[in-house]
């Protein structure tokens, strides 16, 4: 009130002035849902450069106007509102909330449409929308938030993820879609020394993400774009100063072991099964000379039995920390500004393992010309800090839990108990100590990359209808890893021995360089002629990718080792484009794109292919319920195109004809000179482009002016002349594989997203969003009709539990069906002979279940009350099955004894009471439904509006990661890639606290 | 920033025309292991490695490292030659067994179920189809047409390259002699085909009368035996693969060879060939100098790595309850992986082979009847091959050993001339087969105790000694067959035909079936009857 008052005043005093020509406006703007004063918005007066915004009260005070002049109210998400100063002193504006999201662009490859213009099925999620909590890598952010786009990560931090857009499209090639950071398509490697190729990607910079799906979206970036495409948009600068600064805190700790036997289990086990090896149990005890009676069950004597629980040793509470500074402004008051700092530590759930990660992130947007010059460059500079880890949970689950961690007399190995069979010589062929592996083992990487791009978008001043448009991007990678093992670690290198003369441990230094140049131009066309409005882009693309990588092998190795650096063959990509969007009394939309794409993986006569798309939208609501009160939105979309598929991982040349030749130790001896031998390298001079073609059909709807708004598609695609890695006629070539333009492979499904302002009040909100999906893969055609088994699994040597086969999902599991006793107990090896030939061998193995899932679903909620903010997702699959591959290969009763040891199953071996493992293992007992709906995030936030005075304004957070996942999976986690559980890194439960300050 | 700003900048340059930018889709290997066909060989050294290369298939899975293949639809390193070979030749018999039965493939090979989908039944074929198309593309590599192109004109390295030629044809040959005796059959290339092209199917008769004629065109050129480096194919390598088709002639073309077979028996035991002093350095970690081997598949605990059949057989004879790996053997071992079955165990039994040196029988406390093949501490253990080296040192590596595989010795050579006499070769004679024996036998027991005379030398008794002589070396299935012992019940074992007690075995398993895949990717091929 006091200074409502002193303003009156100072008003008062101003009053005379109004006579003057030039003239002072104060008022207030607010919001017209809320009534909230709305700070922030800018109020300009057209078409000088005269402008102000509002404070945190929403007032604002404008001078230097005149009679006639026009105010322009404008803010991010309202209707821009304008208001003639004839005089008045004191207004107050009130922004109307711009009808939900229509007007919002989306960004789309070489370009850009307004949202409700949109032909393709395209699925945009702003800064606003991103999943909160502790999001390290960049595709988490997107996770469950978009109908048909999956991502798994793994517990690892700063691991990376399989991102699948619509299942993938490629049986053997690449299922990565294609990842533009603002127009650079980027390479899906990952670098030594880095966990994944998006982990130097700080979150904190994103302003959206776009996603692509059908190919009518996609179709602009031909080559790659088959397994759909996201399109990630740094922030951009603004034109008044903002800085913002985020901090998280976290503390995680392990959710959930594999139920392996307690050390009271294991001994009753060991009782049970091996009577005879009790006294393996435990340590021997020096002040006892007994020996066990195995009538006093759950005693030994003569031994000293710890109670080590191996999971629990090899994990920690994990600390978090991550912060972002982003200061935004009008550097020079010339050209907006942005620079985002950024800096992430995790530590990582297994003793030793962490990621840290800082980044530095500059945006710079100028506009010259009057605008007809916009200049965009935006330049990332990442620094990644890894110590990594070896996968020990398979020890960690099989080592005795009667044995001690440490033992103070093993000073040959480290202090840590390990079994001996002489101080110097550890026993062969059993568990080493995970904890060991764990803090002997030094891994360290270090990953430094700059990526960016430099843009130029020039409307023609003679012909400005006409836009030319440059992108040059550059992505470049170094990164380094050190890996040294002390030869005292039980698991360091040697020369096969267990003595420690037979070790030399290890010394080994590894790293890569990366170069990815793009080259973009192209020129668009913008015309409306009445009714019709045209746009047309036509232009040309050059991507050339780089790799190289250095290993130094074992330096402290005793046998001859391969330092080697090894090239490989460039990847170029070039392509020629064309696209016209063509609208006709804004109702009618058509898109038609081309793309003639150059890849340089295949022969000349076959580097090039074709990749038309066409797609076509009617807002039906213009045409039927202009004037309905309560569909506000109501659009169909048609869509067809064809996209290419060229990657084959490392296969750059597969078709020339090559001689390589061979390492050190893999040299052949002509009399006393051995020789480093050359061979040719199979290969496929008939190699061409894999295509996929995908029609799309489906409906944005909106109704009560868009706060309920959502999509509904269905697809179909059919990828033909798939790049398959199958077999060769023998003799024909020089290897029985290889990949060759052999197979077809359908996918189709429905997608459903709905978003809903359930409640908007002034002081409640709650927003919800949904999604749900579902697809089905099917094999149409592969080579020679013929069966491909895939899907390599543990226990036993190169065993393989999945399949290709025609007419079924790629990755079905094949198995044997297990029969089971009256009591409905597995009879162990007792399998259906389903070919009646009274003969059990792999031609009775059938396909039962496959990993995808029926049903996908994402769930978030968002509510507002008062300063309270409380949000949460949830995330769903529904019928996808695993193959519990830690029990099939580890929980038989016969394995607690691990050759001359004694070694810890999984309690389910008690249930099955399965004692072979080579008798059980392609069973399908081992099939399981992981049906499983998850909690992400949960958060729970605070904000001070008004902090230190009014300048600041402060939000408090706090929330869980990963808080639970309900799902009747027995393994460690339902959530597994390509459906085989074969001991994963443990993710997370982590606590977060948070602050985030805006000035 | 300045290296950005210069990649920029060198980017604009690079690019400024389109067209030169077409041509850079033209990519080529930058790889200092990498080179197209024509740089590869020109330089005058890369005729040898690649002769080298050739040699290298059947020992090598792959030539980047031991877990490396060129072959797929495997294991890599199950992959390897002379180990699928050992499968199909030794672990289908009375001879072993193999514990680990997740291993893809063993359970079938072991119990007699298998099928054409068989993993180790296509890494047989698959590998020596794939050393036959080596051998192609090296003939093709080497005509004189090519050489004279590539400016090749030193008239001694000419006279190599010819030699190295021949060598590989006898490669082909005994390639096509291994895919006879094991499938009666296979897609035919030779370097006249163009590689991608898909080979006619030959039957055995086509088979044998290629190998016949190749052989007998090279053999005059080929160096005298024991004459050529160690590794490389002689006069006797050629002679072998010969007589060992004349001593299956009746099994591959219904014909009695057993005098053609003498006749290479007699050349090669006049090469120069003499036994080894002890019969066990025959299989330890230097018997490449050995006196009595005519071919070996090379293995080194350094340079020459593989999951070969030396490296699993010499780790996977390493018991169980034994743990006698680094002490006996000079590896680690993978506890218990190989056992005998008891009808090989019963092959030593009596006073007469306890001094035998090549019975290594370990028995301590196992029980000789195997009632459950995972049972690692179940059925008796053997130590025929060893990494340690016959003057007590051990390979420099304990996992990939030093130890060579004895593809073929002279030992073999005498006992094939016995079999020849006992079943009426005319140009062999009793005392000479009973002499060769007894060199054996001799060698065997350090001295005449135990010799054998004319009455002793029947052919139960021959193909009983060539399993003492010659177990785990991959000859085993192919004897039972010629002695009518392998299909059918006339001789049962352990596990045969997947009775714990062994069960007459279908007449269709003498041979292998055609790999499903190999049979669907060249639609020349027809399957076996019987699969």
């Amino acid at each position: 009130m006091k200074t409502s008052y002193k303003k009156l005043l100072l008003l008062l005093l101003m009053l005379p002035l109004n006579l003057l020509a030039q003239s002072k406006l104060q008022g207030v703007v607010t919001d017209n849902t809320s009534g909230q004063p709305l700070p922030g918005v800018n109020v300009t007066v057209k078409g000088t450069n005269n402008g102000v915004s509002t404070n945190f009260d929403g007032q604002f005070t404008l001078s230097n106007l005149k009679n006639g002049d026009t105010i322009l109210f404008s803010f991010l998400g309202f209707k821009e509102q304008a208001v003639t100063f004839n005089g008045q002193n004191n207004i107050t504006v009130t922004l109307q909330e711009e009808s939900a999201k229509l007007d919002e662009v989306v960004v789309v490859g070489y370009g850009s449409v307004k949202k409700k213009d949109a032909t393709g099925s395209v699925t945009q999620i702003g800064e606003k929308d991103f999943n909160k909590g502790s999001i390290v890598t960049t595709e988490n952010l997107l996770n469950g938030r978009v109908a048909g786009l999956t991502v798994n990560t793994s517990g690892a931090p700063g691991s990376g993820s399989e991102i699948r857009i619509r299942g993938g499209s490629s049986l053997f090639a690449n299922n990565d879609p294609l990842i533009v950071v603002d127009g650079l398509p980027i390479d899906n490697a990952t670098a030594t020394g880095s966990t994944s190729y998006l982990a130097s990607l700080n979150p904190a910079t994103i302003e959206s993400l776009t996603v692509l799906k059908d190919a009518s979206a996609t179709a602009i970036y031909g080559s790659r774009a088959s397994n759909g495409v996201i399109i990630i948009t740094t922030k951009k600068g603004t034109k008044k100063l903002s800085v913002a600064f985020d901090s998280q805190l976290g503390y995680g700790e392990v959710a959930n072991t594999v139920d392996v036997m307690s050390s009271s289990q294991f001994v009753n086990a060991i009782e049970t099964y091996f009577p005879s090896l009790t006294n393996r149990l435990g340590v021997d005890d020096p002040n006892s000379t007994a020996t066990d009676d195995l009538s006093t069950p759950g005693i030994i004597e003569g031994r000293i039995l710890y109670n080590t629980d191996w999971q629990k040793e090899i994990y920690r509470k994990t600390e978090y920390v991550s912060n972002n500074l982003n200061l935004s402004g009008n550097l020079f008051n010339l050209i907006p500004t942005r620079l985002t700092l950024g800096n992430t530590y995790q530590q990582g759930l297994r003793k030793t393992n962490e990621f840290t990660r800082t980044t530095a992130s500059l945006g710079l947007t100028p506009a010259f010309f009057d605008n007809h010059l916009k200049l965009t460059a935006n330049v990332n500079y990442s620094n990644e800090r890894n110590r990594f880890t070896n996968g020990v949970e398979g020890s960690a689950l099989r080592f005795d839990p009667t044995k001690p961690v440490y033992d103070g007399s093993n000073t040959v190995w480290g202090g840590f108990f390990e079994y001996l069979q002489s101080p110097d010589e550890l026993t062969a062929s059993v568990a080493r100590n995970p904890v060991s592996e764990l803090l002997l083992r030094r891994d360290k990487g270090v990953l430094d990359r700059v990526f960016g791009n430099v843009q130029a978008d020039y409307k023609l001043h003679f012909f400005p209808d006409l836009r030319a448009v440059i992108n040059v991007g550059l992505d470049h990678t170094e990164g380094i890893r050190r890996i040294s093992v002390p030869k005292y670690a039980a698991t360091s290198a040697g020369n096969g021995g267990n003595n420690i003369d037979d070790r030399f441990g290890n010394l080994e230094y590894n790293s890569s360089l990366f170069n990815n140049k793009l080259f973009d131009g192209y020129l668009v066309y913008n015309k409306k002629v009445n009714k019709l409005n045209i746009e047309a882009t036509a232009g040309y693309s050059y991507q050339k990718f780089e790799r190289q990588f250095y290993t130094s092998e074992n330096q402290l190795s005793t046998t001859p080792t391969n330092p080697d650096l090894n090239i490989e063959t460039d990847l170029v990509l070039l392509g020629f484009f064309g696209r016209t969007n063509l609208s006709w009394n804004d109702k009618y939309l058509l898109t038609l794109a081309y793309r003639r794409d150059g890849s340089s993986r295949f022969p000349k006569d076959n580097q090039y292919g074709n990749f038309p798309a066409a797609s076509f939208a009617w807002k039906i609501n213009k045409d039927f319920f202009e004037d309905s009160k309560i569909l506000s939105d109501l659009k169909l979309r048609l869509g067809w195109g064809i996209t290419g598929q060229q990657d084959l991982g490392p296969a750059k040349d597969f078709y020339l004809p090559i001689y390589t030749t061979g390492g050190p130790n893999n040299q052949y001896y002509f009399g006393d000179q051995v020789l480093i031998v050359g061979q040719p390298a199979a290969l496929n001079p008939y190699l061409k482009w894999e295509e996929t073609t995908t029609y799309n059909a489906g409906f944005d709807f909106g109704f009560f002016n868009n706060r309920l708004s959502g999509t509904i598609d269905a697809f179909y695609k059919v990828s033909d002349d798939l790049l398959a890695n199958v077999a060769f006629a023998d003799g024909a070539n020089f290897s029985n594989f290889g990949y060759q333009n052999i197979g077809s492979f359908t996918t189709k499904g429905i997608e459903f997203n709905i978003n809903a302002d359930i409640i908007k009040k002034e002081k409640l909100n709650w927003n919800i969003n949904f999604n749900a999906s579902t697809f089905e893969r099917k094999i149409d055609k592969l080579a020679y009709n013929s069966d491909i088994n895939v899907g390599d699994i543990g226990g036993g040597t190169g065993g393989k539990i999945q399949v290709f086969r025609e007419n079924y999902t790629p990755f079905s599991f094949l198995v044997y069906k297990q029969l089971y006793n009256e009591d409905g107990s597995p009879i162990e090896g007792a399998y259906a002979d389903l070919n009646g030939d009274n003969i059990i061998n792999n031609s009775d193995r059938y396909i039962y279940k496959n990993p995808d899932p029926d049903l996908l679903m994402g769930f978030q909620s968002t509510l507002n009350y008062k300063n309270i903010d409380f949000s949460f997702n949830l995330r769903a699959s529904i019928g996808n099955h695993v193959y519990n591959n830690v029990n099939s290969s580890r929980a038989q009763l016969n394995l607690l004894q691990d050759n001359a040891v004694l070694g810890n199953i999984p309690t389910s071996a008690l249930t099955s009471q399965f004692r072979n493992t080579s008798d059980v293992i392609l069973s399908d007992y081992y099939i399981e439904n992981a049906s499983f709906l998850r909690m992400d995030n949960v958060t729970l936030g605070y904000t001070f509006p008004k902090w230190i005075e009014g300048k600041a304004s402060l939000r408090l957070n706090a929330g869980i990661q990963n808080p639970f996942v309900i799902t009747k999976y027995s393994g460690l986690d339902p959530e597994i890639t390509g459906g085989i559980d074969n001991t994963i890194y443990p993710r997370q439960r982590q606590f977060l606290f948070g602050a985030n300050i805006k000035f | 920033m300045k290296k950005l700003k210069l990649n920029i900048l060198y980017i604009l340059g690079a690019l400024s025309v389109f067209a030169s930018c077409t041509n850079d889709l033209n990519v080529q290997p930058e790889d200092d292991d990498k080179f197209l066909s024509d740089d590869f060989f020109a330089t005058t050294d890369s005729y040898k490695r690649g002769l080298a290369g050739v040699y290298a298939n059947l020992c090598l899975t792959g030539i980047t490292s031991a877990t490396s293949s060129n072959i797929q639809g495997l294991d890599a390193g199950t992959s390897q030659f002379g180990r699928c070979l050992w499968y199909l030749q030794n672990l289908a018999t009375d001879e072993a067994v193999w514990s680990y039965e997740n291993d893809p493939g063993v359970a079938e090979i072991q119990r007699n179920t298998w099928n054409a989908n068989n993993v180790l039944v296509l890494g047989m074929f698959s590998r020596t189809m794939a050393q036959v198309s080596f051998c192609n593309e090296y003939l093709r590599q080497t005509t004189p047409a090519k050489l004279d192109s590539r400016e090749v004109n030193d008239s001694a390295l000419l006279a190599e390259i010819q030699d190295y030629r021949n060598e590989v044809k006898v490669l082909r040959a005994y390639a096509y002699y291994v895919l006879m005796d094991l499938y009666g059959k296979a897609p035919f290339y030779t370097e006249n085909d163009a590689l991608t092209s898909i080979g006619p199917e030959y039957n055995r008769e086509q088979l044998f009368s290629f190998i016949e004629n190749e052989l007998n065109t090279v053999l005059p050129e080929l160096k005298d035996p024991r004459t050529n480096e160690y590794g490389r194919v002689d006069k006797a390598m050629a002679w072998m693969v010969l007589a060992k088709m004349y001593l299956n002639a009746q099994v591959y073309i219904n014909q009695d060879k057993y005098a053609d077979c003498v006749t290479m028996c007699n050349n090669i035991i006049g090469g120069g060939y003499t036994l080894e002093a002890n019969y066990l350095d025959n299989f330890k970690a230097d018997n490449d100098t050995s006196t009595e081997m005519i071919f070996t598949l090379q293995a080194d605990g350094n340079v020459t790595q593989s999951y070969g059949p030396t490296t699993i057989i010499i780790n996977g004879q390493v018991g169980s309850i034994e743990g006698n790996g680094p002490a006996l053997y000079g590896v680690g071992g993978w506890g218990g992986a190989i056992r005998i079955r008891k009808q090989f165990a019963q092959k030593f039994e009596g006073t007469e082979y306890d001094t035998d040196e090549r019975n290594t029988v370990i028995s301590g406390t196992r029980p000789i009847d195997i009632t459950s093949i995972s049972d690692r501490d179940q059925g008796y253990i053997i130590g025929k091959y060893s990494n340690i080296s016959s003057t007590g040192a051990p390979g420099p590596n304990q996992t990939f050993v030093n130890t060579d595989f004895p593809l073929f010795r002279l030992g073999d050579v005498y006992l094939m001339f016995a079999e020849c006499a006992v079943r009426g070769a005319s140009n062999a004679t009793t005392g000479q087969a009973v002499n060769y024996v007894n060199l054996l036998r001799e060698r065997a027991n350090n001295g005449s105790a135990h010799n054998i005379t004319s009455t002793d030398l029947t052919l139960d008794f021959i193909l009983n000694e060539r399993s003492r002589e010659l177990h785990w070396e991959s000859h085993r299935r192919q004897d039972l067959i010629r002695f009518n012992r392998y299909v059918g019940g006339v001789y049962n074992w352990a596990w045969k035909g997947n009775g714990i007690n062994g069960i007459a075995l279908p007449a269709h398993f003498k041979v292998y079936p055609i790999p499903a895949q190999s049979l669907s990717s060249n639609p020349n091929l027809t399957q076996n009857t019987g699969y």
